[in-house]
């Protein structure tokens, strides 16, 4: 496969639910290496954009490429065998299981060893078991939390879930990163570290991100690419420069007399917004 | 230091001593069973029952309790278990001769196993769609409909059932395969592949996203649990020597839900102690038996308030202080 192929492409991708049209004709590609960011106000399709992607949804009509191949019909875990890899808005740990246990059945997918190499234990599932245990621990460590390795994961503060749900995704080895509003309540402290992080991630992994949020410092300071939604449709795409003066995203983020008002003065209000 | 602790953490004390425990396990199981000759005969009985109930308890929480699907079908399991092998050993053990009778059982345990196993296919697959209570619902009426059949099939007694089964379980065979059943569930829930039924269970989502296949992983739990419930049902009826159809309704299928429940779902060790415990409790409680029911729903409801985690939680964290002391 060349270099070209974006590695992934929405055409047209559109879904409905019943009379609601969700995520409207959406163009979006994303190249390897890429830090896309997708912003718009609340219900504007982002995360539906996001469960399109990940094969949650099916699209009703219009195409998602990744890698140049179709994903239709595929279920989201094929798509992570593929990888695509995702947070979620909400954070969804597995709740009963400790923090090492998260990252471990992510590491699955690229040694498994099915029941029977289970109940034998014979050597081959020793070796492969240990190191499936200094992987995740690699990966525990490169994000500051081997130390609480046996903590239920539910147990851990708010940062540090935010945290480890991104190891998990990590370690299914993604090519395409998807983080839903990863700084959700964090303090602008925590909002640097994450920047710092997702940028850190980037290079380390050498993967894509496409970033859903609402705290525009961050995207801002973290994505080469914005695309922005509302009402399930795409209304502009560019730099953050260019995205930061679009009349047409202050009118959505501010409404249409602020807007106005607004226009002359810089995006910091959208910042804010 | 850091090194140090890896190391140490890097050989999980599960995966390396847990052929030692089966093996260990086995080996008391014999020993029991050379000494049973001293037991009375109905001590030895109910002994029997606890590990027929270990193996049916322990079976039901991988569906149940790791795998988090509330199945009301492990008595059908079991039923196709136990006449097919009992009908195997009936056909077969005047063919056979004497010696070789212990050979023909451990067949009849497999070939009970299996069918059990197909069956758990069958259940498995509607349980693709269903979750909670409607797959409570379905597994209700797929036990049901085992009952029914079998009391309508005359292969196999109708509804007067078998009897004449050869006595062929002793205690040595209830304890080895009770040790076969736990190594086998906990062995598989302890590895990578099998932390997927937990996963599963916590949040199917999560899991497909992660790249667990959820589908999969219920249906093997279904086909895994109803293998050993077969291979129980086996056991119960070369233990009981007859089998009849209303011996497996579903309220029987409730006794291991609730042992399942009582031990904490997803805890191995405390399913095993309450199994042992609502086998002897009924024993020693017969002039209650009429009230049987009621204490049970009587239990859950106070176990639901006070303990809703199960009696006996015995999730403990190994090296969870050592690991947290680091910087």
């Amino acid at each position: 496969m060349s270099d070209e192929t974006p590695l992934l492409k929405m055409d047209r991708a559109t879904i409905r639910f019943g009379g609601l049209t969700a995520v409207s004709e959406l163009d979006l590609q994303i190249g390897r290496h890429e830090m896309v960011g997708l912003i718009g106000p609340n219900g504007a399709g982002k995360t539906t954009a996001f469960n399109l992607i990940t094969g949650v949804y099916q699209p009703t009509s219009g195409s998602i490429e990744f890698e140049g191949r179709p994903t239709a019909g595929l279920k989201p875990h094929h798509l992570a065998k593929l990888g695509v890899a995702r947070t979620f808005q909400n954070i969804r740990l597995f709740a009963s299981l400790s923090v090492f246990d998260n990252v471990r059945v992510a590491t699955q997918l690229h040694r498994s060893h099915g029941i029977l190499h289970s109940l034998w234990r014979g050597k081959g599932f020793r070796e492969s078991e240990a190191a499936v245990e200094s992987e995740v621990m690699d990966l525990l460590s490169i994000f500051k939390l081997e130390g609480l390795r046996d903590e239920q994961a539910v147990s851990l503060p708010y940062g540090a879930q935010r945290r480890l749900e991104i190891v998990r995704a990590l370690a299914t080895r993604p090519k395409l990163l998807l983080l839903d509003e990863p700084a959700a309540g964090m303090n602008p402290t925590e909002k640097e570290e994450l920047m710092h992080l997702i940028h850190f991630i980037q290079e380390r992994f050498s993967i894509s991100v496409l970033l859903v949020e609402h705290d525009m410092t961050v995207v801002m300071g973290v994505c080469q690419r914005i695309a922005v939604l509302e009402y399930g449709k795409k209304i502009a795409e560019g730099t953050p420069e260019q995205i930061k003066c679009d009349p047409k995203v202050i009118e959505a983020y501010l409404g249409e007399e602020e807007a106005e008002a607004e226009a002359n003065g810089e995006g910091e209000e959208v910042a804010h917004a | 230091m850091l090194s140090t602790l890896h190391s140490r953490l890097s050989t999980s004390p599960v995966l390396t001593g847990a052929k030692r425990w089966l093996v260990a396990g086995i080996l008391l199981a014999a020993l029991a069973s050379y000494l049973s000759g001293g037991i009375n005969p109905y001590d030895r009985g109910v002994w029997i029952d606890c590990g027929i109930n270990i193996i049916l308890a322990v079976s039901l929480n991988l569906i149940l309790g790791h795998t988090g699907q509330f199945s009301l079908g492990h008595a059908g399991f079991m039923s196709v278990g136990g006449y097919t092998a009992a009908k195997l050993t009936l056909v077969c053990a005047a063919l056979v001769p004497a010696a070789l009778h212990p050979l023909l059982f451990a067949a009849a345990l497999l070939a009970g196993g299996l069918m059990a196993a197909c069956a758990g296919l069958l259940v498995g697959i509607p349980s693709l769609r269903l979750r909670g209570d409607y797959l409570a619902i379905v597994t209700l009426g797929f036990g049901e409909i085992i009952r029914v059949v079998m009391q309508n099939t005359e292969a196999v007694g109708g509804a007067s059932g078998l009897s004449g089964i050869p006595k062929l379980t002793t205690l040595g065979w209830a304890f080895a395969l009770a040790a076969v059943t736990i190594y086998a569930i906990a062995g598989l829930v302890n590895s990578t592949y099998g932390r997927g039924f937990l996963a599963v269970s916590d949040d199917e989502v999560a899991a497909s996203a992660m790249g667990v296949n959820p589908v999969r992983y219920k249906v093997t739990a279904f086909v895994v649990g109803a293998f050993f419930a077969g291979i129980a049902g086996a056991l119960y009826a070369h233990h009981k020597q007859t089998l009849v159809p209303t011996g497996f309704d579903w309220l029987k299928s409730v006794d291991i839900v609730v042992m399942v429940i009582l031990g904490g779902m997803g805890r191995t060790p405390g399913v095993i102690v309450a199994a042992i415990i609502l086998t002897w409790l009924p024993e020693h409680l017969r002039i209650f038996a009429e009230y049987r029911m009621i204490i049970y729903a009587l239990l859950i409801i106070l176990l639901m308030i006070l303990r809703p985690q199960g009696l006996f939680t015995l999730r403990f964290k190994k090296k969870g202080k050592e690991a947290k002391t680091l910087p």
